[in-house]
């Protein structure tokens, strides 16, 4: 366990370099955020993007400095490493989510602040929701992506997240056209009450069992691959 | 002696190069260069033996498998690799939290104690380091949590002959601080081990050619230097290889007073172990 922290503190330490930029990246969210009240919505998404694909950056930090190989070297395993990395990204995930929460309603207090005529009423349901939709996002995006890493090394592996994604989009809106095409009626109001019961659960179990399997063909790809 | 490594029938098979069951011992208290030119397999072999590639055959290290045993063994090895490092975007002081989490046995104060003595400073990134203040880091990386083993892959590459010199220096006292430690060095450049190692394994496409003491190879080979009609006298077993110069020929003997004394030829110059390379790479037969 030790040694998976020592690998975690490795990245940490690597985004270090990054703090001004991430800075920056937070005043640019709230500016964006400021643009509309229909956009203040959107920023616990961005906030998770951002940080999630900041933590992905970490694998191109390895790649410049070739450091898979040393890490080898030293008293660990490809399965200490790999998990490292899912704890490290699952982790930045939620800071992410977290760092949204907190954002958006201060964005909100600035906007009513700036343009008192048009109040916009701080509706926590709806970040947390927001927040969680994020996170599901990201977590679906970087479960197909960091296998791919694994497989290709962290530039190819943007490429073949790129065509993973589009083939994912395209079976989704396959399946919707043959749905609609067949003549199969769908009961919306059905869907929306069951997403209400069950939207929440449903969300977080996807989110766990995305990064699972994902950790899991991770793992048997870099046990395959040699330093 | 106890042997510190122990590799028997090491094989690795690429499309395109062939690591041909290799086996060979390291014994505690020595340094053991590993030479051969660019790609004759020292870097597979020593990931290898590391575990970072996976080939067939048998290693042990400290006597225990280094695959069943690999995290236990790796805590008593310490280890430099020319191209990687952890990353090239942390400072000295990231690097000592890194590794306090990696090693039991990691020692700050001693790791400091080596960055002051090699000049290094402790908040600057490793990428603005010159390429001698990086080995020296990897060098200070690899000894802090006092190894029985270090693993160097070209430790020297592309360093000036006075920082290799530092640094074959730090290797030798490595070894005196503690006669049952043990140095595994790759290198092509020869000469840093001549002066420091014990035994040199030489390995040529793939192939182990002799593992002999430095000691034995450089006073037993000689450099036998004769007209074309000697050379044409000597017989084929009595020498490894030979090169046609300009005006003579030089031919390299594995024992020169047993030359000497059959064939009456004065002229036998001692090698160096780069003379002994190239004549195994390049020479004829």
């Amino acid at each position: 366990m030790k040694t998976i922290k020592g690998l975690i503190k490795k990245d940490i330490f690597n985004l270090a370099s990054y703090k001004m930029s991430l800075l920056i990246l937070l005043i640019c969210m709230c500016v964006m955020g400021m643009a509309s009240s229909s956009m203040v919505n959107y920023i616990p998404i961005i906030a998770i993007t951002m940080v999630g694909m900041i933590a992905l950056s970490t694998f191109s930090y390895d790649d410049i400095s070739k450091s898979n190989t040393y890490i080898l070297s030293l008293p660990t395993n490809k399965k200490e490493i790999v998990l490292s990395k899912y704890i490290f990204i699952i982790a930045m995930i939620i800071i992410g989510g977290i760092l949204g929460v907190i954002i958006t309603p201060i964005v909100i207090q600035i906007m009513n602040a700036i343009h008192p005529e048009e109040i916009i009423a701080v509706d926590f349901h709806a970040i947390f929701i927001t927040t969680l939709g994020g996170m599901f996002g990201i977590s679906l995006v970087e479960a197909i992506q960091i296998p791919s890493i694994y497989k290709w090394g962290a530039e190819k592996g943007r490429i073949q997240m790129f065509i993973l994604i589009f083939a994912l989009i395209l079976l989704i809106v396959g399946i919707g056209y043959l749905v609609t095409k067949i003549g199969i009626g769908i009961n919306m109001e059905m869907i929306q009450n069951f997403l209400d019961k069950f939207g929440i659960p449903i969300l977080i179990i996807s989110i766990i069992m995305m990064h699972y399997i994902s950790y899991k063909v991770s793992y048997k790809i870099y046990c395959k691959k040699e330093g | 002696m106890e042997n510190v490594i122990e590799v028997k029938n090491l094989h690795k098979q690429y499309n395109d190069f062939e690591l041909k069951d290799i086996s060979f011992t390291i014994p505690e208290g020595s340094i053991v260069g590993l030479i051969g030119e660019n790609g004759a397999g020292k870097t597979t072999t020593i990931k290898s033996i590391l575990n970072i590639i996976h080939a067939e055959g048998e290693v042990n290290i400290f006597g225990k498998d280094h695959k069943t045993y690999e995290k236990e063994i790796k805590k008593d090895i310490g280890v430099v690799i020319d191209d990687s490092f952890l990353s090239e975007y942390l400072n000295a002081k990231n690097i000592n939290r890194i590794m306090k989490d990696f090693y039991e046995d990691w020692n700050e104060e001693k790791y400091f104690e080596y960055l002051k003595a090699f000049g290094l400073p402790t908040n600057k990134m490793v990428k603005d380091f010159s390429s001698g203040m990086k080995m020296k880091l990897k060098i200070a990386t690899a000894i802090s949590h006092n190894p029985k083993l270090l693993i160097l892959d070209e430790p020297t590459s592309g360093l000036d002959p006075v920082v290799r010199n530092e640094i074959l220096d730090i290797f030798r006292k490595f070894i005196e601080e503690d006669e049952k430690r043990a140095i595994l060095i790759s290198t092509h450049i020869t000469t840093d081990l001549e002066h420091i190692s014990d035994y040199i394994i030489f390995i040529n496409k793939g192939n182990l050619v002799f593992k002999m003491p430095t000691q034995d190879l450089l006073e037993e080979y000689g450099i036998v230097k004769c007209s074309e009609n000697d050379f044409h006298r000597i017989q084929k077993e009595d020498y490894i290889a030979y090169k046609k110069e300009k005006y003579q020929y030089e031919v390299l003997t594995e024992n020169k007073e047993k030359f000497k004394n059959k064939y009456s030829i004065t002229t036998i110059d001692k090698p160096t172990i780069e003379d002994i390379m190239l004549f195994y790479i390049k020479g004829g037969k």
